[in-house]
């Protein structure tokens, strides 16, 4: 388990926010950590499904950071399904 | 009387060139002060010649006769309570203006003497003179006027600190500064700061914001922007003769990068400032234009016009990257500022009650489908009584370039980018992140030049801001929580056409 900085864009936010997260969280808390920051914040919650897109694809909701191959600071998009 | 009319001396006593014997020329105009960009010998300088001439002494005349009338008005104003009756987002306008402003102007002093040293022919030495003497008037009563006024606004010490703190706006106007002029060599200073900045941007700016500091009754403002404006349009006409030099022989392509270089940067730094001055802080009674209005009849106009007159063309970002941002660039800022308002050392004033949001409306149609629901969700929040949420929990990526937050996802979504992430970058190892494709454009004109400095988030990361937390940021920026930025409405705005404000707090 370590900290592990991510740059989270949050859909339909007007920021790149960076996020700090745990390189053991699955997709679905790193969409989670992303939110926090916007959902209800700037933006009203998006409804359906929270994914993380990297480089144009979505992510395994399970898979880790490390699964997935982000390095520190990648740029990860969480989107409603 | 003087026996001789100026323009029969003028020349004769302004022209001491001569050719070097005892050193060489890169000895007395080492490339690091004085680039040539290859045009050599240095004769080929010393036709450069300044469209508006003044001698020594009518300068000191002229300059005597405008410090005399403008800290008069400081004087009796001072006495008034004439700030105190001031709209409270037009107070901020000038406590942020004094902190960006005071001391880079000061500071462009160095660049004005390395000039009055390393220009290439003696007019221009003498010319940059002028200029030396102009920036540290300005850096100086840009200092004293806050200072008459720090007994009903504490932060107008700003004026001096801010450029001395880490606050990040700081740092952002630092870099953008050190490039254009602090450690740029002379000829390229010309083109950046004089012909660009100054004649493109500022001396403009200076002449919309006088109107407006008399329109919404700051007499004091408005008499020192005068009084500033007057000494920026002689000194910044340096910049046109060192154009049609470098374009005389042969050298536009480098004029044209390096206007295309500072030009882009300008501009984000002067939506960050302007652009949220002119369309949220100025009270919307005397707003007489928006800030994209502005841009378009005075800046893009007038750039145009030179670009043409000096046979340059317009920037390779002009049409796919400039003008679409001035739809959405300086509204995402605005609203990034006032999110994380304990971050400055103003006041952000949101600007957005109904009346104000109509007027954006009209002036950006679509603002209230791409910005407004921003600004619902806080000002729920504002009214549930949930001020929490309404305040930063983490931070913004910041630009490797312009050090302002990257704020893509807005452009995104206002239609006019293609992607919400930022521009990537690697360069020897180590990743960059851009704001945008012209940021990351300019750091790889010269990447030596750039890959050395670290962002407020790469000091983050990398250990500099201790406790690694909102407040040790805030710490580290030099902000105790007496001049950390509020609403500067006290959330009036989000409460008009609801309930009446504090109702929420219960």
């Amino acid at each position: 388990m370590a900290l592990f900085p991510i740059q989270g864009i949050y859909q339909d936010d007007f920021v790149v926010l960076l996020v700090p997260i745990d390189t053991e969280d699955p997709m679905t808390v790193v969409a989670e950590k992303i939110a926090h920051h916007a959902a209800g914040v700037r933006v009203p919650p998006a409804s359906g499904e929270l994914r993380i897109k990297y480089q144009g694809e979505l992510l395994d909701p399970e898979a880790t950071v490390v699964d997935a191959g982000v390095p520190p600071l990648g740029v990860l998009q969480a989107v409603a399904e | 009387m003087p026996a001789l009319r100026r323009s029969d001396w003028y020349d004769l006593a302004r022209d001491l060139n001569w050719n070097l014997s005892y050193v060489t020329e890169d000895e007395a105009f080492p490339e690091v002060m004085s680039n040539n960009y290859g045009i050599t010998p240095n004769e080929k300088w010393w036709g450069w010649d300044e469209p508006y001439k003044v001698s020594y002494r009518e300068y000191v005349h002229n300059q005597h006769g405008k410090d005399a009338s403008v800290y008069s008005v400081n004087s009796v104003i001072a006495r008034s309570r004439m700030f105190e009756e001031l709209d409270p987002g037009w107070k901020s306008a000038i406590v942020a203006h004094y902190g960006a402003i005071a001391v880079p102007e000061y500071l462009a002093g160095l660049g004005e003497s390395r000039m009055g040293r390393f220009g290439r022919a003696a007019a221009w030495r003498n010319m940059a003179l002028f200029g030396t003497l102009d920036e540290t008037r300005h850096g100086q009563i840009q200092t004293y006027f806050p200072y008459t006024l720090l007994d009903k606004e504490p932060r107008m010490d700003w004026a001096h600190k801010a450029l001395h703190t880490n606050e990040w706006g700081a740092i952002a106007a630092r870099h953008l500064f050190d490039d254009m002029f602090t450690a740029n060599d002379a000829v390229s200073t010309a083109i950046q700061l004089t012909f660009t900045f100054e004649t493109g941007f500022t001396n403009l700016q200076f002449l919309g914001m006088a109107a407006d500091a008399m329109e919404v009754g700051d007499l004091d403002f408005g008499a020192l922007i005068s009084s500033i404006q007057t000494d920026e349009s002689r000194h910044a006409q340096q910049g046109e003769p060192t154009v049609k030099i470098l374009v005389e022989n042969g050298y536009a392509d480098v004029a044209q990068r390096l206007v295309d270089h500072m030009f882009w940067r300008s501009w984000h730094v002067f939506a960050l400032l302007t652009g949220l001055s002119m369309d949220y802080y100025t009270p919307l009674e005397h707003r007489s234009h928006s800030f994209k209005e502005f841009m378009q009849e005075w800046i893009v106009k007038q750039f145009l016009d030179q670009f043409r007159d000096f046979g340059l063309e317009p920037s390779w970002y002009w049409e796919s990257h400039f003008l679409p941002e001035l739809d959405w660039y300086h509204h995402a800022l605005h609203l990034g500022v006032w999110f994380w308002r304990p971050t400055v050392w103003w006041n952000p004033d949101a600007g957005v009650s109904p009346a104000e949001r109509e007027w954006l409306e009209e002036k950006y149609p679509g603002w209230n489908d791409t910005f407004g629901v921003y600004w619902d969700t806080i000002g729920d929040n504002l009214r549930r009584g949930e001020e929490t949420k309404t305040l930063p929990e983490t931070f913004p990526m910041v630009c490797n370039m312009c050090q302002i937050p990257v704020v893509t996802p807005a452009g995104f979504r206002a239609g006019k980018l293609e992607s919400p992430e930022p521009q990537i970058h690697i360069h020897e190892g180590r990743q960059y992140v851009f704001c945008s494709e012209p940021c990351k454009w300019v750091f790889q004109l010269n990447p030596a030049r750039f890959a050395g400095h670290t962002s407020v988030v790469d000091r983050f990361l990398g250990g500099e801001i201790q406790p690694p937390t909102i407040p040790g940021a805030l710490e580290w920026m030099g902000l105790s929580p007496e001049e950390m930025g509020q609403d500067a409405t006290n959330y009036a705005w989000a409460f008009e056409g609801f309930e009446a404000p504090g109702a929420a707090a219960s």
